[in-house]
Formats: C-alpha cells, structure tokens, sequence
C-alpha cells in the first residue's frame, strides 16, 4: 500500500518533456536549433528556462531580444500558472513532447503579465500561499512564521529541495485536532473554454454532520455544468497533476497531498479525447 | 448588524452585503454622474464596480527635488479631469501633456472577504503603463510606505473574471485598517457604507478620488435615526 508520503514526492518530482522552438519570425543570425528540457509540474515557466533563453539569444542580437514569452499553438502561456496545469490544460490529450514556442518580440500586454526578474515569481508565489493560508486558517499559520521560514518554502521551489519545501510546508497543511480538516480548501477549477480564467469559491471539506466532502461533492457544487453529462455520457475529464482522481476522493486528503507549492489544488477541466 | 463578527477584531464584510453597500454607492453616483457602474461576468455569477478615468500627466522634476535625487526619481504630477472628458475633448488639451486612461474595478474576495481594488492604465495611443511607472505615479505621501515593500502593495496579477492583466492594491492588511472605521461608527451608531469608508482610504493612493457627497450618503441614513 502505497504511502501518503511518496504521493507528496511523486507530485514534487512530476516532470513533462518539453521541446523548446524559436518563433520562425524572430530574427537570428544563424539557425536556432529547437532546445529540449524536462520542466518540472511544480514550477512556473520562467522560473526555470535561464538555460532556454541563454540557448536561443547564443544566434541573436542583442537588440532582438526583449522579454521572453512563451506560446503553446498560438496561445500565450501564462507564466504565474504552474507548469503542469498549463500543460493539463491546453495539451495533455497530445503527444509527446509538449512543443511550445519561444518568443523574444512583441509580448501580448493584454494577455501576460510581464516578469522582468526571479523577485516577481517568488512575490506572486508568497501571494498564492498566503491566499491559501487565509483560506485554510485564518491567514494564522502564515502570519507566525518568521521571514525565513517564507524565505525556506520559496528557496525550496527555486532549488527543486523537496526537504527543505516540506520542512516548512507541512505546518501549512495541518489543522487543530479539534477540528477536522481546513476552515476552506483552496483550490481553483480552470477550463479553457471560458472567458473567466478559473472558479474559486469558498468551499468547506467537513459537511454539518461530519462527512468528508470528496472531489465530486466540491465539482457538483462550483460547477456543476461542467461535469453532469448530458447524453448520459462522460464528455470531460477532472485532471490534477496530469491524472484523473476518483471523484470520490475526500476534498481534504487532495488538498494535503496533491496541492500545488502554492498550496492551491488546480484543478482542470478538458475535453474527454474521443478516441 | 452588518458584518459577520467572528473576533472581536474581525470585521469580515460577506459577499451579500457587499453587493448591497456596492449598489447603494452606484445609486449615489447616478445622482451626481460620477461615472461608477455594476457590471456581471458573462456567467452572472460574479459582479464588480467599474470606473474609466482620464488624467493629465506633466512629466517634470520640481526644482527642489533636482537637487536632492541623485536617483533621478521622476514624480509624474497628476492634474485632475473632469470625469465626463471623451476622446474628442482630450485631443484639444496642451500637446506636450500626456493623457492616461485609467480604469478602476472594484471586486470582492472571498479568500480575504474584502473588496480589492484592481486598476489598470494606458496612454491614449494604447501603450499600457509599466508596473514601475505605476509606483512612480504613487502620490507623494504614499512614496515611503511603497518604497519599503512594494511586493506587498501593488503588483501587477491577473484579473480573476476578465483574465487581464491589472494592477492590484493588495489586499491582506484591510480588514486591519477598516476594523478602526467600523468600531468607532458602530458606537456612535452610524451607518457606514464600507465600499465607500474603504474605497476613500484606497482610491487616492492610485489616483481614484470620491466626491465629499458621497459623506452625504452615509447621513441620509443617519437623520432618521436621530429623530428617534
């Protein structure tokens, strides 16, 4: 039997094979040969491509090259999503590897939010935790750690150090015995088919008598549309982490083990292949 | 009362009332043509306020501060418009001043239970303004509280019905600094609008300021209770 522990490692250590390609209008002053990386489902686009970018500016001049963005088949790729939800999101059902295109021209104001250093992840990053702090406890958990414990989750991250993450993080995933599991679950349900971005409401995972809510129960209640089939048959699927958790799974145990570093669980809603 | 009281210092404002006290405040800015307006997500699921703006920026260095800067920091002075100001009436004004756009959405956060503020703003011909142009154009008397953790105050995120990109006021420290607000209009038994308390602190840290009539509000519902 499997132990909860090794869920926690398995989610940390989630990777997706990736094939980096210049976009064909930049400008080089020799061919761009496509670049291939193992991107981690934990972390955030910009946080770990240094070694994409410095590939592709080696054939380009200095004044070509702007901010670098990121495009998986014309779609922008938000960087301040999690590698793997994006992944989930727009290409899980295709093959592999997963081709996004690197621009360094032209970045899509309306659409991305611009992140000219590491300080910007890793306030975006503190900012989500925070949230699901506030969600979880109160905001209690977070606002007695020192500095240097938040300073630890998100050196943690940077450094791909599953120890030193946990060592802090798993103050963030208990409760008081008292009680049964967190105050709310945070959690955000993404489909790319809508113009709102994600779902997020206030959702308990104790029901009044006790009960855990499982992962159908917070489905049927935030977006019940998205999941009830019409024809009697099953047209989406409800990935985290690139597979699909019984819905019967209680909301609280997915939240303490498949939730992203940022402590939300993303949830996404695609598309069920047809084939 | 109005709020959901789960500590004594905890004044945590619940999605209900905020849509009461932000549609009491859009009645208030019919009255006076302020501009303020309700709109809905495609889904109806989720409302905001809203507000468009424009303002005129003098890109200049008063002399006291030129000798002082050694960063060359530049304060972008800001002239109020008047609010009704359309696209034909901008292009007349001085040519050496530029004109920027500013919208204000007002949205509620169930994680935090409070209203966030979200803005952004662009130059007429569309360029948007960067995030440091943005804390440049911080009010003067804001400067040295933005300065010491701007991480914490304004950033730029995603808004969460449109997926654009804005900029945020953060908002994990208002229930601190509305809780003072509400207690002392709690003992004198006044009504408050919330959205209007806190949207006066806020607003004029990113340039959004509300008309003094909007006080006049809170007291029409409060001379009825004197006559008691």
């Amino acid at each position: 039997m499997t132990d909860d522990k090794d869920v926690l490692r398995d989610v940390w250590f989630g990777r997706i094979p990736t094939c980096f390609t210049l976009y064909q209008d930049e400008i080089t002053e020799r061919e761009a040969e496509p670049y291939y990386l193992l991107l981690p489902r934990i972390s955030y686009l910009t946080l770990v491509t240094d070694k994409v970018k410095k590939h592709f500016q080696k054939v380009m001049r200095q004044e070509e090259v702007s901010e670098i963005w990121f495009e998986y088949e014309g779609t922008p790729l938000k960087w301040h999503y999690p590698i793997g939800l994006l992944f989930d999101l727009h290409a899980s059902n295709t093959a592999l590897p997963w081709s996004i295109t690197v621009h360094f021209k032209n970045f899509p104001e309306k659409d991305l939010l611009h992140c000219h250093s590491k300080d910007v992840i890793e306030a975006h990053f503190m900012a989500c935790i925070k949230e699901a702090d506030a969600l979880k406890h109160k905001s209690q958990v977070i606002n007695e750690m020192q500095k240097k414990d938040h300073k630890q989750l998100w050196m943690g991250l940077q450094n791909d150090k599953f120890e030193q993450f946990w060592a802090i993080n798993r103050k963030l995933m208990e409760y008081p015995p008292e009680d049964s599991g967190f105050r709310y679950i945070p959690f955000r349900i993404y489909q790319a088919t809508t113009e709102r971005p994600f779902i997020q409401k206030l959702f308990r995972p104790i029901a009044a008598g006790g009960q855990l809510h499982t992962l159908g129960d917070l489905l049927k209640d935030v977006c019940p549309t998205a999941i009830t089939p019409e024809d009697g048959e099953k047209k989406t699927q409800v990935m985290i982490h690139g597979i699909e958790p019984m819905l019967e799974t209680p909301i609280q145990w997915l939240s303490e083990h498949m939730s992203y570093p940022d402590n939300f669980l993303h949830i996404s809603i695609i598309p069920r292949p047809t084939d | 009362m109005s709020f959901s009281v789960a500590g004594e210092e905890d004044f945590f404002l619940e999605e209900k009332r905020f849509k009461q006290y932000c549609e009491e405040f859009i009645k208030h800015s019919q009255k006076i043509g302020d501009g303020w307006e309700w709109r809905t997500s495609k889904d109806f699921a989720d409302g905001y306020l809203s507000k468009t703006h424009f303002q005129i920026t003098q890109r200049s260095v008063p002399p006291d501060l030129k000798e002082k800067n050694n960063d060359n920091i530049e304060q972008m002075l800001f002239m109020h418009v008047e609010e009704s100001l359309d696209d034909s009436q901008v292009d007349g004004v001085c040519a050496t001043a530029e004109v920027i756009r500013y919208e204000y959405h007002v949205l509620y956060s169930s994680s935090y239970q409070v209203p966030v503020l979200y803005f952004r703003a662009c130059f007429l011909d569309g360029r948007p303004l960067t995030l440091d142009e943005i804390w440049k154009s911080v009010h003067a008397c804001y400067q040295p509280r933005l300065l010491e953790g701007p991480w914490d105050t304004i950033t730029q995120q995603e808004h969460p019905l449109l997926g654009q990109p804005f900029f945020v006021l953060h908002p994990c420290r208002t229930n601190e600094f509305m809780s003072s607000v509400l207690i002392s209009s709690r003992k004198e038994n006044r009504h408050t609008n919330y959205i209007t308390s806190w949207l006066s602190i806020v607003g004029p840290v990113v340039g959004l300021n509300l008309s003094l009539s909007y006080a006049k509000l809170a007291s029409e519902q409060n001379t009825d209770a004197d006559l008691i």
